[in-house]
């Protein structure tokens, strides 16, 4: 394994001096050149090195401590039924109830449903197109209209669901732009915000309009890591344009899109709750509820916590082994991935 | 105007006194400081304004008023219960008792105001004693008191199918001649106008109960038997009527999408001109926003109508009051003594020099005196006029909307009307919380969103058939059977 650890692919490694040990008396066989061999160094040696590095992740580590793991005691309500006159202590233990009482209600199943299919969707539909979108600005030489057009994409990104929501009802709504229009020239009208059979693509329609732009940024970053002397020396072997783009532009965010594609599958089961929730009515609860909608409208609304938890926590389990997997699979392309232990 | 069983229509006042007379003798606090959340539909106002300044100079005591947004006011409180930090004085409106579990709460975090309320001691407070005994019982818990009532009356309806009264006027209708179903339905031809832009209707679901006689919950026959609303024949000839409403093409199709909050815009535009809203959305601000946006704008209400045309129509009496606040049982018999005082200054009846401060503000600042009452100005429209005081205790709801006469006359006519008609429904009066286990299955939320599809024109009558049939097997039942019991036990309230 160590054999395929090449140097020259490590992003932001932090690279300690290298100490290649020889113990005096036995006669070792020298390692190949090229490699590095280290010691592993006491931990105290370690912290009085890294001291400096802890000190500025600290304020980051205690949020998430305080935010993300000291609430995890909160899991013990999807195990009991959780009053909060009665506090975590004094409300009724109840096991696997609240589980078996989920996965027992076809409303759920509708819900999971929904939520993979979105997913499915969003990744074939809006994965692809931040990409496109970073390649074909990239081409553009002015630096100036670069930055306009990007600022001009990535500006949705900042906007409430509400307000694109309202945008989109306003122009593409039974009373708005489009529809007014078709109505008066006696054509028929295209109702999308009401059609529950297309509701997966409309949501993937706003995400797109909304949150494209901003995902350029990474995939711009990347780009301009590739180094432009490969271009060149490409085109001088005469490879046309979309040659070097599937033989240097796409290798070259290889790390990139894997990155991201790993933590998209991670949280495959994450797809949006504003949205969900503002057009639930719309289109129905058949066609919108997601496994977040579900938790809060059969179980926070109604006063179910406990029940609202375990929806919320089987959520939790399933993306916690997804990610998992999805970490591995990149392991195996010989990416980092999300994390990779050295 | 008194109308059927025990309903009386709210007094209307087209003048208001020149000089308010100063009522209450002295000051009522004793230099306390409380904290007090109430809920807010409109813009807060700004914290240590004028308004809150002259309120606490008047009161003797500091109230910190904290209003927070009505729309999403039971998540704010349910919040503040879970973490048991009630401020000292709380509005916990009725409609929300089962999501602020209310019945659990009284004794535990709200005081009990019986020793200082109960028999003679109530003469103490002058303006709390001219509420009515009925009204008291919508804060009453096992025989104690609790509550204190904000905005009662003897007419509680929860709301009425409005129409435009200058655009039917405009056109001919006579709205006289709607007195069924059918009739209705057929002025949907009339009034739409898609190609302008013009719908007849919004969804009317809500608000339908009135002309179909659909109670809010529960039946009751003579022996005292309870049928759930979902299983009354005419639930179902309802949903049959708003299925073929949605289908007709008359409901104007932003309201096809659920911009409910939408709806009152859509309705001053002139964009759907029947609408079903509640009784608090006819009064003069809104007849300023209608006025606005066409200046011939005046909202009109049908008189209670049978859906059928020939049987005699009925509308529900909702409890007396829905408003309700609460003092926080972690405060001494003092402290309460001097908060029961500040209620009794904030009950100080309609048209003093008290109810003006608490309505309108300080004079000159807030408002000035026209001929027709108090006009707000700009100051008095973003720190007196959003209700902030009211919300913790009111006296009797009148009808008075200073610049806007019609609207007063209307309403009381609208009124004088409608209270022939009212009937006391089951459990009226009766606070009644389901026990925990039960309260998911009592909300029955996957049969209200079948509902909602089924009044889209997205899903059929017979969804509904089967999401009821599902609903009694995953709970429903256990529910119907725990309300039989407690009528049987101790009446349906009626």
């Amino acid at each position: 394994m160590r054999a395929r650890h090449n140097r020259s692919m490590d992003i932001g490694r932090v690279s300690g001096p290298a100490l290649v040990v020889e113990a005096p008396a036995i006669r070792r066989v020298p390692p190949p050149p090229g490699t590095v061999t280290r010691r592993k160094q006491s931990w105290r040696t370690r912290l009085r090195r890294d001291k400096s590095l802890l000190i500025m992740t600290m304020p980051a580590v205690i949020l998430v401590l305080v935010f993300s793991y000291l609430p995890m005691f909160g899991v013990a309500t999807a195990f009991q039924y959780y009053d909060p006159v009665k506090g975590f202590f004094h409300s009724q233990w109840l096991g696997l109830e609240n589980f078996r009482h989920l996965f027992a209600d076809p409303l759920f199943w509708q819900a999971l449903e929904n939520t993979l299919a979105i997913s499915a969707v969003q990744l074939i539909l809006f994965f692809p197109i931040p990409i496109a979108l970073a390649i074909l600005l990239n081409s553009i030489l002015s630096r100036r209209l670069r930055s306009a057009i990007q600022s001009i994409v990535y500006l949705p990104h900042f906007f409430s669901w509400v307000l694109v929501i309202s945008i989109f009802q306003q122009v593409l709504g039974g009373g708005g732009l489009v529809n007014t229009f078709l109505r008066r020239h006696d054509m028929s009208t295209w109702n999308i915000m009401t059609d529950p059979h297309t509701f997966k693509l409309l949501v993937t329609a706003q995400a797109v309009w909304k949150e494209a732009g901003w995902s350029i940024i990474i995939f711009l970053a990347a780009l301009a890591a590739i180094d432009t002397a490969l271009y060149e020396a490409a085109a001088a072997d005469g490879a046309g344009r979309w040659r070097r783009m599937w033989h240097i532009t796409l290798p070259g965010l290889r790390g990139v899109i894997i990155l991201l594609l790993v933590l998209r599958l991670g949280s495959a089961l994450t797809v949006g709750f504003e949205q969900m929730f503002i057009q639930r009515d719309a289109v129905g609860h058949d066609a919108a509820d997601v496994l977040d909608t579900y938790s809060y409208f059969y179980g926070i609304k109604t006063g179910d916590y406990s029940f609202g938890a375990a929806a919320g926590l089987f959520k939790s389990v399933v993306s916690l082994v997804l990610l998992y997997g999805a970490n591995k699979v990149a392991h195996l392309f010989g990416q980092d991935g999300l994390y990779r232990k050295s | 105007m008194t109308g059927a069983n025990g309903a009386v229509s709210q007094p209307g006042f087209l003048s208001y006194p020149a000089n308010p007379i100063a009522t209450y003798n002295g000051v009522p606090g004793a230099g306390g400081t409380y904290t007090a959340v109430t809920p807010l539909w409109g813009s807060i106002p700004p914290a240590n304004n004028a308004y809150y300044q002259a309120m606490n100079k008047a009161l003797g005591a500091t109230l910190k008023m904290s209003p927070a947004d009505g729309n999403t006011y039971d998540q704010a409180v349910t919040a503040m219960i879970a973490g048991g930090k009630l401020p000292d004085w709380v509005q916990l409106p009725s409609w929300w008792n089962a999501t602020f579990k209310t019945a659990e709460l009284v004794g535990t975090q709200l005081a009990d105001l019986t020793p200082y309320l109960g028999g003679d001691n109530i003469k103490q407070y002058p303006n709390l004693a001219a509420i009515p005994s009925n009204v008291w019982k919508v804060g009453s818990y096992n025989g104690k008191i609790y509550g204190l009532p904000s905005f009662f009356s003897g007419q509680a309806f929860s709301g009425t199918i409005y129409y435009r009264g200058d655009v039917f006027d405009s056109k001919g209708i006579k709205p006289s001649d709607i007195t069924s179903i059918d009739a209705l339905l057929a002025l949907g031809k009339e009034l739409t106008d898609a190609k302008g832009g013009v719908w007849a209707f919004e969804i009317l679901w809500t608000y339908l109960t009135q002309p179909f006689g659909i109670p809010d919950k529960f039946s009751a026959d003579g022996s005292g038997k309870l049928t759930h609303k979902y299983d009354l024949p005419q639930f179902t000839d309802a949903l049959n009527w708003a299925y073929n409403l949605a289908k007709s093409g008359y409901v104007n199709p932003d309201a096809m999408a659920s911009n409910d909050n939408k709806a009152k815009d859509r309705f001053w535009a002139g964009k759907s001109l029947v609408t079903g809203d509640g009784t608090g959305a006819w009064n003069g601000s809104d007849a300023d926003s209608g006025i606005a946006a066409n200046p011939g704008y005046r909202r009109e209400a049908f008189v209670p109508f049978a859906a059928d045309g020939k049987s005699t129509p009925t509308i529900s009496l909702e409890g007396a009051t829905s408003e309700i606040s609460y003092l926080n049982a972690k405060l001494s018999a003092d402290q309460i003594k001097e908060c029961l005082r500040i209620a009794d200054y904030l009950a100080a009846p309609y048209g003093s020099a008290e109810y003006t401060l608490i309505n309108y503000g300080i004079s000159g600042t807030d408002y000035t005196m026209g001929s027709g009452g108090p006009q707000y100005t700009d100051q008095g429209k973003k720190e007196s006029q959003p209700q902030t005081y009211p919300f913790l205790c009111t006296s009797a709801q009148v009808v008075s909307n200073p610049g806007h006469d019609q609207v007063t006359k209307d309403i009381c006519a609208w009124s004088a009307q409608a209270v022939k008609y009212a009937y006391k429904p089951v459990f009226f009066e009766v606070n009644l919380t389901v026990p925990s286990q039960l309260a998911t299955a009592d909300g029955a939320q996957p049969v209200e969103d079948t509902i909602k599809d089924v009044i889209r024109g997205r899903k059929k009558v017979s969804d509904f058939t089967d999401a009821v049939k599902g609903w009694k097997a995953r709970g429903g039942n256990d529910v119907i059977k725990w309300y039989q019991d407690y009528a049987d036990k101790n009446g349906t309230g009626q």
